[in-house]
């Protein structure tokens, strides 16, 4: 195998295809990038088996051939390399990355030990890509990341009444993102560690999305992306979903998202932040013993059935639902202090992210 | 099971002997045969006791324990407020709480109470010699190594530093700090963890518990 191609682009397919690469993996070969060279085409695949990452670019091709070299040495020799031309070429016993005076010479890794993967069909449904990095932003968010509880490491993929629905939760709270119009078939529990990759991998103005027995697998032209479904039952999210709310206040997004920068400024995780939703908006106040206390006032739309509500919420997470958001609004709508408030735009519209309070 | 609550006085003679005065007590008698004497303080030790076997005899104004050791207690029972009886039936017997693992599982929840900043990465993060408790990151997004144990000794901080020597042979990773968390720690694994570079921590587990408890949650995490 011997190819030849620009530094910038052979770093672009190295370094997304090494975004899959394990670091905790007990095979040393998924260390690797399995580097395949046929016709004009330089395919380069990452996996950690769980999450699978293949680009590939039109290359100048010296000799056809495979093989597996380390990930973090290969993409960042590559991306270290004087602008220009770099040539990566496979000798008896080393690989060699050369271009304008450097000269790298690596140690491969055993080509036949690197796992067989079956070439992706490219016959899903078609989605916005904007709009699905958006939704993924908006749900992962909730995700969890304890892998003691797989389940909820995970973001549910099902249909709903016109199209795709997204569901994230890490039992504190819980996203919800609904995508119109697209009619992907069946379900399934798809890594949100993994999804967070798609946009940085394959992200492009169209993917290809599809769900299959054991995995996810979205594809656009810059690669495919390959998911291996988590297995068991996600809770039933829409039993948590309470129907109506006596209590709403509506403010402006960005002037909670900087009081809410200024609570954390005070607030760790574990110290909550307390709302009083009034006539007029909200009061903001958070104290630490050992540090102080912030409190303010926000200008809001309060409409409710009871004079005032008092409720507390973890800062940081109330700062992950505000901040994704993409209206100018933020509507929070209450119980009461016990039971999960609903933040959403204001609109009814294709989010919603659901948290629960914290007893004060 | 039987259980009386009576105005008694007791006399006690076998090793030594001993004398109650009259008073409200609590008179336990198992269906083994154990005898205990309770008063309301003494947190939970009887007053006066005899493990079965035993003869109990009971008379209408005393009853007498007696064992085959040549101890006897007679209860001289002026009055009965209470008398009750209960087949508890087979016991399943004393069930290990789990507390390492449920400590483990209070800190990946919320690392921070092992040092400010600290955010959870990954719980039972593999190495090739097997998975350390937590994989954390610290404020300066530093990978940070957590061992967790009930009681904190030698072997648990050797432990720690084979597992940290593994995950800084990881370029990703290392340097990798490594913290010692335990509900108590052993002197000697303080001096052999301080000598290691590692920090030990020592955790309170029913201060961890009652922030749980307080928690709320969408749903119920434990199906």
């Amino acid at each position: 195998m011997r190819i030849r191609a620009q530094r910038d682009d052979l770093a672009d397919v190295l370094t997304r295809a090494n975004r899959a690469v394990g670091t905790r993996t007990a095979l040393p070969v998924l260390q690797g990038l399995l580097c395949e060279v046929s016709g004009t085409t330089l395919r380069v695949t990452g996996t950690d088996l769980d999450v699978t990452v293949r680009t590939q670019l039109e290359v100048e091709v010296m000799d056809e051939g495979r093989a597996v070299i380390p990930g973090k040495y290969l993409s960042e020799a590559v991306r270290k390399m004087p602008p220009g031309q770099v040539t990566i070429g496979v000798t008896d016993t080393d690989i060699e990355i050369e271009g304008n005076g450097p000269r790298f010479t690596l140690r491969p890794l055993t080509v036949d030990d690197f796992p067989t993967l079956e070439d992706v069909v490219a016959d899903g449904v078609e989605v916005d890509g904007e709009d699905l990095a958006d939704a993924i932003n908006q749900v992962t968010i909730a995700a969890s990341g304890d892998g003691a509880r797989p389940i909820l490491t995970g973001v549910l993929f099902e249909t709903s009444d016109d199209g795709l629905r997204m569901v994230a939760t890490d039992s504190y709270r819980l996203a919800k993102r609904d995508l119109p119009g697209v009619g992907l078939e069946g379900s399934g529990l798809v890594p949100a560690r993994g999804l967070r990759e798609l946009p940085r991998t394959i992200g492009a103005p169209k993917v290809s999305a599809q769900l299959r027995e054991r995995e996810a697998v979205f594809t656009s032209d810059r690669g495919s992306l390959r998911l291996r479904l988590i297995d068991g039952n996600f809770p039933k999210y829409q039993s948590l979903l309470p129907e109506s709310y006596p209590n709403q206040v509506i403010l402006d997004r960005e002037e909670l998202l900087e009081a809410l920068g200024r609570v954390t400024l005070v607030a760790e995780d574990h110290i909550p932040v307390k709302l009083k939703l009034i006539e007029g908006g909200v009061e903001v106040a958070v104290s630490r013993q050992d540090v102080g206390a912030e409190t303010e006032h926000l200008a809001g739309d309060y409409s409710g059935a009871d004079d005032e509500v008092s409720i507390a919420f973890n800062p940081r997470y109330l700062q992950d639902g505000v901040s994704a958001l993409s209206g100018d609004k933020v509507r929070i709508q209450v119980i009461d202090s016990y039971k999960p408030s609903v933040i959403d735009d204001g609109t009814d519209g294709d989010f919603l992210y659901l948290l629960m309070p914290v007893r004060v | 099971m039987r259980l009386v609550i009576a105005r008694c006085s007791v006399d006690y003679s076998g090793r030594l002997t001993a004398h109650l005065p009259e008073a409200i007590r609590l008179i336990m008698i198992k269906a083994d045969g154990t005898l205990a004497i309770h008063s309301d303080g003494n947190a939970s030790k009887p007053l006066n006791w005899m493990v079965a076997p035993n003869l109990i005899e009971t008379h209408a104004d005393r009853w007498v324990v007696t064992n085959s050791k040549g101890e006897s207690l007679t209860i001289w029972i002026d009055e009965v407020l209470e008398d009750v009886t209960h087949e508890l039936g087979d016991d399943p017997g004393l069930q290990k709480d789990g507390v390492e693992a449920h400590l483990q599982e209070l800190l990946a929840a919320r690392p921070w109470v092992l040092e400010e900043g600290l955010t959870l990465v990954r719980r039972e993060y593999p190495t090739d010699i097997g998975p350390v408790d937590l994989l954390c990151a610290d404020q300066e997004n530093r990978a940070v190594a957590v061992e967790v144990k009930r009681r904190g000794e030698i072997d648990g901080v050797e432990q720690l530093a084979r597992y940290l020597e593994r995950l800084d042979n990881d370029p990703r990773l290392a340097p990798v700090r490594g913290i010692f968390a335990a509900q108590s720690i052993a002197p000697q694994a303080l001096v052999l963890a301080e000598a290691r570079g590692i920090e030990a921590i020592e955790v309170d587990y029913e201060g961890l518990r009652e922030v749980e408890d307080t928690e709320l949650r969408l749903f119920d995490i434990r199906h």
